[in-house]
């Protein structure tokens, strides 16, 4: 028996808290509506003025620097009245909870709040007591939804059918899974756009996750974690890195970064062996000569700055379509 | 303070677990005391009902009396926590939930590792519910020096337990137990190890996985339990009054092994919450189908916009459905001899917080019958298994008498109305803090009133006095 929950997606649509339970026709649409935010950046008005009016707050908790410069550029080529909230001098400091921050900030007429926290869920609290849309823009291991859309927009450019679908393509990613939020996103978008993908790392920061690969094997994708990068290269369409979070990293989670870069760092003799084809992602920021080496960042194989430019259009999708659901 | 009562309680499915009891039979009493309890089908029907579950029939009455409830582990936060609850506030839930009998834990603040603080924690108006008060087994709760224990029973500690957090050092565990053993009463131990929980959020396993948030291992209780039977086993050779009762279990695998060591005739008892029997970590995703309506190939829900209630946050925390079969399997083989609420109130700015940082514990000594009974609804547990798990079970573990159905006794009973349902709220709970998961789902099972001490306990508001008083 399978009982059929309501996704995320389907009842909230004027929050943006995961991709979780986004089809794939809702991932169609925000791929198209990125793509004639794309048109509007390069239109001689540079924008438009769509979200007129409408106060978006971005609210940081952790530290970020392309995801909020990224959504506050999306927000301004909107039209929208952006504001920066900074939690170091705020009353946060003080001991204000993220109820209270939220509530204040709608009283202040924020209609959206893009929100950056260290811990997972905190998006869910915070659309629990705010009236208007809570855009999750990373929390804590969890989710990182508009990330994971922008991959999925770089990727289905690069790769995809005609309907940008990802069907037959092999996607590897590598490294520290068990804190990342982006693969956690990734892995739905991905699957949901028909892609497989090859999981590894190693094993201390890929616990749990042989069992949240299978978890997607009613996908139009698949999941697989293996225990070594030749196997995950081997024949892959695509790599992503990501990055080794020494903020997040315990004990015995990893011994030198030396040791990493020697067993899981893409380096290009290793791609040029193994995945002579494969283009190169990363979620940023990078620690260039850990996880990815200069020559393949910087090198033609890399979509990474794609990526960052990516973001841009993809949030004023998001943004567009949350402010559309709340009015609607 | 309430008349003592005197009425008649005619067709009711009555359980009197002392006397081993069950069936459709009448109950009167007179100035606060039980003077009849008639059977209609006579004793011996009533004996082998008894043995058969308890269950009533179709075409039995729905509206039940039961002795009224012990529970072994509750915290009612009092002193230094009293805005969360007090003993005034939880004795009002604790009757409202059927309980007559509350053994509270002594993490207050300070701890109850004196006198003086165990018993300003039981001071107060408690609506004619008995509190038994549980002393720390160390100094401060720190795990460093043996509390004293004697001094303690004679000011009338009923165990020794440092709960909230295990007694990590096992030269002081040993000697705790040591000490409770000269005293003639159990320690209780909450089984964490946490040089491996430390941090966690969650269950490790596929919800933990999928939500990214920080495991705590199963491996966490099991190795805890492993150890604390392996010091039991030396302790008993030499001080053979020894007990030992682990609280709150919560994985199979500790089940097990303590089921175990329970063979090899070791003095040990356990209990399981009624949140560990009847919930999953999958409500953490949102998902709140009761555990034994989750199938074992369950496919993982994407998660609703009730992801991450706090409320869910636990210690231990809440398992699959696998779990929570075993803890089930647990009271009706007789390996737990208790459901223990873990009633743990916490104030609004200590849970509506993000889920990590919450506090641990769920407020639950006024849904416990309920969730329960949800459980004997869908056929998990008998009337017999779940009566004796709330009376008779946690009666032994304390040393207390079960003041049971039975002609003679002061009357302290809960008449249930099993067919009925309620939803918990802030309208509906008598607590001090709503901190449940439970908020606003319909729960089976109504309890009318609570009688102690032959006086009226807890009414149900605007309900019909099931029962006819005599003047």
């Amino acid at each position: 028996m399978v009982t059929q929950a309501v996704s995320v997606g389907e009842r909230s649509r004027r929050h943006l808290l995961d991709v979780a339970g986004l089809d794939w026709r809702s991932l169609q649409k925000l791929l198209a509506s990125a793509g004639e935010m794309q048109q509007l950046l390069d239109s001689p008005a540079g924008g438009s003025d769509a979200l007129r009016g409408v106060g978006v707050t971005t609210l940081f908790y952790e530290p970020s620097t392309r995801t909020r410069i990224s959504f506050e550029a999306a927000a301004a080529a909107l039209g929208a009245r952006v504001t920066t909230f900074s939690v170091a001098t705020s009353s946060v400091g003080k001991g204000e909870s993220l109820i209270d921050t939220v509530r204040t900030l709608g009283a202040l007429r924020s209609q959206v709040i893009v929100l950056r926290h260290e811990r997972a869920g905190a998006p869910w609290l915070a659309a629990r007591h705010f009236g208007g849309s809570i855009v999750n823009a990373g929390d804590g291991w969890h989710a990182h939804p508009t990330q994971a859309l922008l991959d999925l927009s770089v990727l289905s450019r690069h790769l995809g059918d005609q309907n940008g679908s990802l069907a037959g393509r092999r996607i590897a990613i590598v490294g520290d899974l068990l804190h990342s939020r982006v693969v956690r996103s990734n892995l739905h978008t991905l699957t949901t756009a028909g892609a497989t993908v090859v999981l590894t790392g190693p094993a201390s920061l890929t616990t749990g996750f042989a069992e949240l690969a299978a978890s997607f094997r009613n996908t139009p994708g698949s999941v697989r974690l293996v225990g070594s990068i030749d196997e995950a290269l081997s024949d892959a369409d695509a790599v992503m890195a990501l990055r080794i979070q020494r903020e997040r990293l315990t004990a015995g989670e990893l011994n030198s970064l030396e040791a990493y870069r020697a067993a899981w760092g893409l380096t290009e003799s290793r791609l040029a062996a193994l995945a002579p084809r494969a283009l190169v992602l990363h979620p940023g920021p990078m620690n260039e000569g850990v996880e990815i080496d200069p020559d393949v960042a910087d090198g033609p194989r890399s979509l990474v700055l794609e990526q960052v430019r990516a973001g841009i259009p993809m949030r004023m999708a998001v943004l567009q379509q949350v402010v559309a659901e709340a009015r609607a | 303070m309430t008349d003592l009562l005197t009425a008649n309680f005619a067709d009711h499915w009555v359980l009197d677990p002392v006397a081993g009891l069950a069936g459709v039979a009448d109950v009167s009493l007179v100035a606060g005391q039980i003077v009849s309890v008639t059977w209609r089908d006579g004793e011996a029907a009533a004996r082998a009902c008894w043995a058969a579950g308890a269950n009533p029939g179709p075409g039995d009455p729905t509206v039940a009396l039961l002795p009224a409830l012990i529970d072994l582990h509750a915290h009612f936060r009092q002193p230094g926590a009293n805005a969360s609850e007090e003993v005034e506030s939880g004795t009002r839930a604790a009757a409202h939930g059927g309980y007559g009998t509350v053994a509270l834990m002594p993490n207050t603040e300070p701890a109850a590792d004196n006198v003086e603080t165990l018993q300003a924690a039981i001071a107060g108006e408690r609506h004619s519910v008995r509190l038994l008060p549980i002393a720390a087994a160390t100094v401060g709760r720190a795990g460093t020096q043996v509390s004293d224990v004697a001094a303690l029973v004679k000011a009338g500690a009923v165990a020794i337990s440092d709960d909230g957090s295990p007694i990590a050092d096992r030269a002081i565990f040993r000697a705790a137990l040591l000490a409770a053993a000269a005293a003639g009463i159990p320690l209780i131990e909450h089984c964490e190890d946490p040089t491996l929980t430390a941090g966690g959020e969650a269950a490790d396993g596929l919800v933990a996985s999928r939500l990214g948030l920080r495991p705590w291992p199963a491996a966490g209780e099991l190795r805890a339990v492993e150890s604390a039977i392996a010091v039991l086993r030396d302790v008993v050779v030499t001080a053979p009054t020894a007990r030992l009762h682990l609280t709150h279990l919560s994985t199979a695998a500790a089940l097990a092994v303590v089921r175990g060591a329970q063979g090899e005739g070791l003095p040990l008892t356990c209990d399981v919450t009624p949140h560990h029997i009847a919930l999953t970590d999958g409500w953490i995703a949102g998902d709140s189908r009761w555990a034994w309506e989750v199938p074992v190939d369950d496919e993982f829900l994407v998660p609703t916009t009730a992801a991450f209630d706090s409320n869910l946050r636990v210690c231990p925390p809440l398992r699959t459905m696998i779990d929570a079969f075993a803890c089930r399997e647990a009271l009706r083989n007789g390996t737990a001899l208790a459901i223990g609420t873990d009633h743990a109130p916490h104030s609004r700015e200590k849970k509506e917080v993000e889920f990590g940082l919450a506090a641990n514990g769920i407020a639950g000594i006024e849904t416990c019958l309920s969730v329960a009974l949800s459980a004997h609804r869908a056929g998990e547990l008998s009337l017999a298994t779940i009566v004796a798990a709330l009376t008779t079970g946690p009666a032994r573990l304390l040393a207390i008498t079960t003041t049971s159905v039975t002609p003679g006794a002061v009357a302290s009973f809960v008449q249930v109305d099993l067919a009925a349902s309620w939803r918990p709220s802030r309208a509906t709970l008598l607590g001090r803090s709503i901190n449940t998961p439970l908020l606003g789902r319909q729960l089976r099972g109504v309890v009318q009133l609570t009688v102690l001490e032959g006086r009226l306990a807890y009414q149900r508001p605007r309900a019909a006095f099931c029962a006819t008083m005599v003047p």
